[in-house]
């Protein structure tokens, strides 16, 4: 197609003024003056605190890796988010999404001795390809049995698919280098960083295009969508090609931030975190979604735990960090579904009307829409 | 292996009987909250595992008597549905599925935060077999005492449950599935009926969680891991909806571990779950409403 | 796409039926819509009426007959490649995406005018800039031709119902349709509203030259409109013909509970 659109009869229509609206109005010069120091100390806390760089504090190694582990999370959660928000299904086996990604990347790298980034970019294609092949499934189910469909074929990608020794070097695991120039733990965060800028561009494009019109109004009302020409079989494997994209860049970054890819930690309630972290931090919220995985992501192993030096008040209830996020995470979800259906994207959306140039006001969760009866 | 004998098949299809029966139970409760209120259920098997350390707690720490001990477990297992019921699926009884089986997953995984947060990691704990009868043989496989029991004990909870959905109370359960708010005008208690339905489901988890661990060492999610997808594709290959269908399809789980293991099929990494993600499919692709089931899946 | 023979009736319907277990909820009903005409379908509750619409866009396959739009059989084709091909629908409920905003739901609807491929888009490009700034310009001004222009960022779920069917109608007509079939657009409306909306209606059938196919219990207003029209029951048609003899038409006055011609308007 050539032009760019041709004309159609809906343009012999006339505009008309409408008056613009108050609340369009930014703040005052005085305003702008907070929120320029809180997007300064965000910049700074993104960009330039976890490289050590005109910062007052030393970042170790260790916590760079952590930080460059909740991007990774990030981006899985933008995934799994493409997957439950927008279209509507629920993938209890995005682990075996993320780790197909990881060992993808691995051996791109290793094996084929390629450059990071094109194992990453493969890892991400042949994560589109799986999902793909398994949204084809969804095709033909209601959400709860494909639901059931991911669950085992996440426990049987760990168990099979994970253990062919060619793939994925057995027990032992592969070897996964870092990228030239990114090799320390510090700089991998920005290689991670970039990854998941792109991916959130990627999410806001989506949401702003065609694509993901469609797929938004063939989740809550698959009816209209079809009588305003939208092909929802095509669609729905649409969103399972840009989950699977983004899952698979999440699992390639993961297996060169570890160095080595083994198989076990891809496992169910690896999967069930990742379902957890979306859930809390709210669904069609990419800000929530971002916060809910970073902050997931911390909660693993206690970490979060030890450096708010939660550890003490804990320990009287007799609960080790390590374990706290098996208890903490479940509690936030089941009070996220029952209480509070925004999840952190609606605790930040006050913030960010602020950040803006609005006015800092609550704004209430939106009722998801069901259709349990579509009378045609 | 070289070749296979009648008798490994026969001891084969005496094994996944055997085995087929703990997935029965699960199904069992599966079926049961699925008929109900529409809900797959992810905390279904996690009921057993709760149902296992309350059994162990309470014999080891706090020195019950055995019986009285694993009866404690059971009771641990209901009030772990029952709570479910009352604090999750009836808050979101009016919300999307969806957001339900989030939710029950997210029952199934704080309970397993609480089993190590209560025992920590690694700690493997051991509750001693229900029963010390050794059983008996049959074609040539030593079947424990346990593992009869168990048998038994699906054979009773099957004819219970056909007895119960043939009663007015039961008929009571059908109705409210088909529509709670009709139900509720002609004055049956919805929510009474959904707390009866989530502790029989507790029940039968609970139940097929000391039946599957006594005698066995576990640690936290211990029957979410080892029953909770064989008991699901059990149900589903049932048909989901039918109460006999679950039992058929535990039982042929069952054996199709006990063949795989037999086969050459072993030389696969994870045989089993291959052939389960892959029976699934197919019932799922061909015959959606399962072997026995009335409804269709789509 | 096959070219229409110039001649064809835009909607034709030949002896179609629909079976639903042993209930018969369709019977050879034939059915025609010329260029630019407004077609009226009336008659009881139960009659019918949807379940052809629901056969005419494709959500329902036929147990038998044959549906032809401008000319080519379509009776074979899915929902959305019939709307591909120019027909439009709305629905009793209120088919609109009702968590998303205004103008979102109306720039989802012109998903057949938006010409550029959802995967180019995801990466940027300077075309599918421009269309989307093409088709954004569109939508306001289909929402200013139902006057809700000024909801454009609003949620649809909170709105009034009369609101959302106004809406729904600017949906529709924003899919770019050559016929459209619209399922009692007057529902929930007063005697002076039905009035408007006729009115409404005869002007967007010139200024977009739509044909238009209309179910509604406003019998006066259908009558009013249609250039031809349909009363059904039983799956059947009852009778057909202009539109003052199909009201005034002894059978239909019987089916609709043995009323007097008076009592129906």
């Amino acid at each position: 197609m050539t032009a760019v659109d041709p004309t159609t009869r809906l343009d012999v229509l006339e505009p008309v003024a409408h008056p613009v609206d108050d609340d369009r109005r930014g703040p005052s010069a005085l305003g702008w003056v907070p929120r320029a120091a809180v997007w300064a100390f965000l910049a700074w806390a993104v960009l330039l605190y976890p490289g050590n760089i005109a910062s007052p504090f030393q970042v170790a190694a260790f916590d760079a890796n952590r930080m460059s582990e909740a991007v990774i999370f990030a981006i899985i959660g933008l995934s799994l988010n493409v997957l439950i928000g927008y279209a509507g299904q629920v993938s209890l086996g995005h682990q075996a999404f993320v780790g197909i990604g990881a060992f993808t990347s691995a051996y791109v790298v290793t094996d084929l001795t390629q450059e990071v980034v094109l194992g990453v970019l493969v890892a991400a294609l042949v994560g589109a390809v799986q999902s793909v092949l398994l949204g084809l499934v969804s095709l033909r189910l209601t959400g709860l049995y494909f639901a059931l469909v991911t669950l085992v074929y996440g426990v049987m990608a760990q168990q099979s698919i994970f253990a062919i020794e060619a793939f994925t070097g057995g027990t032992a695991g592969k070897a996964a280098a870092r990228p030239t120039g990114f090799e320390s733990d510090h700089r991998y965060y920005y290689f991670a960083l970039m990854f998941l800028v792109g991916v959130l561009a990627l999410d806001w494009r989506l949401l702003r295009t065609k694509g993901g019109r469609a797929i938004l109004a063939l989740r809550e009302n698959p009816r209209v969508a079809q009588t305003w020409g939208i092909d929802t079989k095509a669609y729905t494997l649409f969103a399972f090609a840009v989950a699977g994209l983004f899952a698979g860049i999440g699992g390639g970054l993961l297996a060169h931030r570890d160095l080595q890819v083994v198989a076990n930690p891809f496992d169910f309630n690896l999967a069930l975190v990742f379902v957890l972290m979306t859930t809390v931090g709210g669904l069609r919220n990419r800000t929530g979604v971002v916060l809910g995985s970073m902050f997931f992501a911390f909660l693993r192993n206690g970490y979060l735990v030890e450096k708010l030096r939660l550890a003490g008040p804990l320990e009287l209830i007799d609960l080790s960090p390590e374990f706290a996020p098996l208890v903490i995470g479940p509690i936030l979800l089941l009070v996220v579904l029952t209480r509070l259906p925004g999840g952190f994207g609606q605790l930040a959306r006050p913030w960010q009307e602020w950040l803006a140039g609005r006015r800092f006001r609550w704004v209430p969760a939106e009722e998801e829409v069901t259709i349990n009866d579509v009378r045609a | 292996m070289l070749a296979v004998t009648g008798t490994d098949l026969l001891q084969s299809l005496v094994i996944g009987v055997v085995n087929g029966a703990v997935y029965a139970l699960i199904a069992l409760g599966l079926v049961l909250v699925y008929r109900s209120s529409g809900i797959f259920n992810f905390a279904q098997a996690e009921f057993g595992t709760v149902a296992v350390y309350g059994a162990y707690f309470s014999f080891t720490y706090w020195g019950f008597p055995y019986v009285v001990a694993a009866l404690f477990g059971v009771v641990c297992g209901i009030a772990a549905a029952l709570a479910t019921e009352r604090f999750v699926i009836r808050p979101l009884s009016q919300g999307p599925k969806v957001t339900l089986l989030v939710a029950t997953a997210g029952i199934a995984l704080l309970s397993i935060g609480v089993a190590f947060w209560r025992t920590g990691d690694n700690a493997l704990r051991f509750f001693d077999p229900l029963t010390q009868w050794e059983g008996a043989r049959i074609a040539g496989v030593q079947v424990s005492g346990q593992r009869l029991l168990t048998l038994l004990l699906l054979l009773v909870a099957v004819a219970l449950l056909t007895a119960f959905f043939r009663s007015p109370y039961g008929l009571a359960v059908l109705a409210a599935s088909q529509d709670a708010d009709a139900s509720a005008l002609v004055g049956l208690d919805v929510n009474r009926i959904s707390m009866l339905v989530w502790g029989i489901a507790g029940t039968l988890g609970a139940f097929a969680g000391i039946l599957l661990q006594g005698g066995n060492a576990f640690t936290p999610g211990a029957i979410t891991s080892l029953a909770l997808i064989p008991g699901f594709t059990a149900a589903v290959i049932g048909g989901l909806t039918s109460l006999p269908g679950a039992v058929l399809g535990g039982m042929v789980i069952g054996m199709l571990e006990s063949f795989g293991r037999l086969s050459t099929f072993d030389v696969v990494p994870g045989a089993s779950s291959v052939s389960v993600f892959v029976v699934l499919l197919l019932v799922l692709m061909i015959r959606p409403e399962g072997l026995l089931g009335g409804r269709t899946a789509t | 796409m096959s070219v229409p023979e110039p001649s064809a009736p835009v909607l034709q319907t030949s002896a179609v039926s629909i079976r639903f277990g042993g209930v018969q909820a369709l019977a050879d009903v034939d059915l025609r819509a010329d260029r630019w005409e407004i077609v009226g379908i009336i008659g009881p509750n139960g009659a019918g009426k949807t379940t052809l619409f629901n056969c005419i866009t494709g959500f329902y396959e036929a147990t038998s007959g044959r549906v032809h739009f401008k000319g080519e059989d379509v009776t074979d084709l899915p929902v959305h490649e019939r709307a591909a091909r120019g027909m439009g629908r709305t629905f009793q409920n209120v088919g609109l995406v009702k968590g998303s905003t205004v103008g979102e739901n109306l720039k989802s609807a012109q998903h057949l005018q938006v010409r550029y491929g959802p995967l180019g888009a995801l990466f940027g490009s300077t075309k599918a800039s421009e269309i989307e700034a093409q088709a954004e310009e569109r939508a306001r001004h289909i929402l200013d031709l139902v006057d809700l222009g000024h909801l454009w960022g609003t949620r649809v779920a909170g709105l009034p119902y009369g609101i959302q069917k106004r809406l729904e109608i600017a949906a529709v007509l924003a899919t770019d349709p050559e016929l459209l079939l619209l399922d009692e657009p007057g529902s929930g409306l007063g005697p002076e509203e039905a009035d408007e909306l006729g009115d409404f209606l005869v002007d967007i059938r010139e200024r977009f030259q739509l044909t238009i196919v209309l179910i509604d219990h406003h019998v006066p207003l259908v009558t009013r409109i249609s250039d031809y029209m349909y009363c059904l029951n039983l799956g059947e048609v009852l009778c057909e013909g202009q539109p003052e003899d199909v009201r005034n038409h002894p059978d239909v006055v019987r089916a609709y509970l043995g009323l007097s011609p008076e009592e129906v308007a």
